[in-house]
């Protein structure tokens, strides 16, 4: 046994706790060395003289106090729970007795609620909701619903037709051009559209724009305030292309209260020489009866300008 | 059966006053501090008168401040209540409170470390109690004053497995589950620290002699 294996039991053996062999060992191995024979009686010298340390003085009679003072608050504090907190804890062991305590059986409650939520899910949310009419007034209120929904709608038209107004005034001539041809698309547009087309046809500054605009009213120039409108604005119109364009129009329609313009229109000297000529042609066939259409032109639709 | 009997170099320290009280058994604290947890505060009292003058020569060996000591009696026994329900069932006390105690002194160093707080006048105090009685040999008095000396200036972790194991007379098992660390590592220190207050003891002897 080498000096440093001895002193390191010396700890163990000073206890008492060394085997017996080993301890016997450590002995024989003190008996010849003297180096740890020092250092074991230093050992022992310092231990002794560390256990004969005597014990520190007494605490002072405060730290009773002050503990008792202490421990009497708490017994207090303990004693006088408050029922919310009763109520609180009885409510939290319920919960706790009803809930499982092993986290594996937690987990499984949870995909077990989750499951079940996604079964209902599936199983119910996806037939639809019939309507549910189920007494004369229901269904009255629903019919005025409907009603009010209706008027809404045409309002919005409306609007619509408002909308295209200020672009008409507003816009660059090929935006105008699109709203224009955008009306063309709507089988019946109302009186708002229709008169927004004839003031784009009296006012626009653009030729193209108004040629469209007279291509869009081609469609409806089975209306009166369609013709009245091209016969109010030819006398103004300047551009020999749109002046021939409304010629040819209301001679397609047989108006027959275009036929003074139109003689005006042929014997005007400062008239452009196309314009002349299918007015003067216009003219002819205003007045040759029109076996297709002999109600048109036996009753003028403005009788103001004829 | 692995216990050797003990030796005759065996250092007794039976007679040490401060030490824990041998015949109060640790199923007896177990049981009082069951019942504190329970609700009836009051039996802490026990606990108390049993261990608060040990606790009360931990922190004085420890600190060297006789009156923080107390301070941290009263701390430690406030956090037994405090923490009264972490207590458990299958613990022991005497290692719980030990464990409080380090802890309730490692924050008053942690703190005294940050304000250095003026030592308590009383604390100068050579303390006179506890030298043994004047009929005593005069030079067992001037060596135990040197050992008191010494001990208070050996470094914090010595003076700490020194103060538990021979001054609280806890084994070292209970010392290593304290310390967190094996029971060899325990030894180790023991003998590191016993082999450095000698260096310390013999050099005040040497200053004292000069």
């Amino acid at each position: 046994m080498n000096c440093q294996r001895v002193q390191d039991n010396f700890i163990d053996h000073q206890d008492g706790t060394l085997p017996p062999a080993e301890s016997a060992a450590l002995r024989a191995h003190l008996a010849s060395c003297p180096d740890c024979q020092r250092e074991w009686s230093a050992l022992q010298e310092m231990t002794r003289k560390l256990d004969a340390l005597p014990a520190t003085e007494e605490p002072s009679p405060r730290l009773r106090e002050q503990f008792y003072a202490m421990l009497e608050t708490h017994q207090r504090d303990a004693d006088t729970v408050s029922p919310f907190a009763l109520a609180k804890s009885r409510i939290d062991r319920f919960f706790a007795a009803l809930l499982p305590s092993t986290p594996s059986l937690q987990f499984a409650g949870a995909l077990a609620v989750l499951a079940l939520g996604v079964f209902t899910g599936a199983r119910y949310l996806q037939q639809p909701v019939p309507p549910a009419v189920t007494s004369p007034a229901d269904a009255q209120r629903l019919a005025n619903l409907e009603r009010e929904l209706a008027d809404q709608k045409s309002e919005v038209k409306d609007m619509g037709g408002l909308v295209a107004a200020s672009l008409l005034q507003h816009k660059s001539t090929s935006e105008r051009l699109q709203t224009v041809l955008a009306t063309m698309d709507q089988k019946s547009p109302d009186r708002h559209v229709l008169t927004d087309l004839l003031g784009a046809l009296a006012f626009d500054p653009s030729v193209n724009v108004r040629l469209s605009t007279i291509e869009a009213l081609a469609a409806h120039a089975d209306q009166a305030v369609v013709r009245q409108g091209l016969l109010a604005t030819l006398p103004r119109e300047s551009a020999p292309l749109v002046q021939v364009a409304m010629i040819e129009l209301l001679t397609s329609v047989r108006e027959a209260a275009a036929a003074p313009l139109f003689e005006r229109l042929s014997r005007d000297e400062t008239a452009d020489k196309d314009v002349r000529e299918s007015a003067r042609r216009g003219l002819a066939l205003l007045r040759s009866p029109s076996p297709t259409d002999p109600l048109k032109s036996k009753q003028p639709s403005n009788p103001v300008l004829s | 059966m692995f216990l050797a009997p003990v030796t005759q170099f065996r250092v007794s320290s039976a007679e040490a006053p401060a030490s824990l009280p041998a015949t109060v058994d640790a199923d007896s604290d177990h049981e009082l501090m069951l019942a504190v947890r329970a609700g009836e505060i009051r039996r802490l009292g026990d606990l108390f008168e049993r261990y608060h003058k040990p606790l009360y020569g931990f922190f004085v060996r420890l600190t060297n401040q006789p009156s923080a000591s107390e301070d941290l009696v009263q701390i430690v026994f406030y956090r037994i209540l405090k923490y009264r329900h972490t207590y458990r069932d299958e613990g022991k006390f005497s290692a719980w409170i030990y464990h409080l105690a380090r802890k309730v002194s490692a924050d008053h160093f942690r703190k005294s470390a940050r304000t250095p707080t003026p030592t308590d006048p009383a604390d100068f105090n050579e303390q006179p109690d506890q030298e043994p009685a004047p009929d005593a040999q005069a030079g067992t008095a001037d060596d135990l004053e040197l050992m008191r000396r010494a001990l208070a200036r050996v470094t914090h972790d010595h003076r700490e497995v020194l103060v538990l194991a021979r001054l609280q007379h806890l084994n070292h098992q209970e010392i290593a589950r304290l310390l967190d660390c094996s029971v060899g590592a325990v030894k180790v220190r023991a003998h590191r620290a016993l082999k450095e207050l000698r260096e310390v003891y013999f050099k005040i002897r040497k200053e004292q002699a000069a």
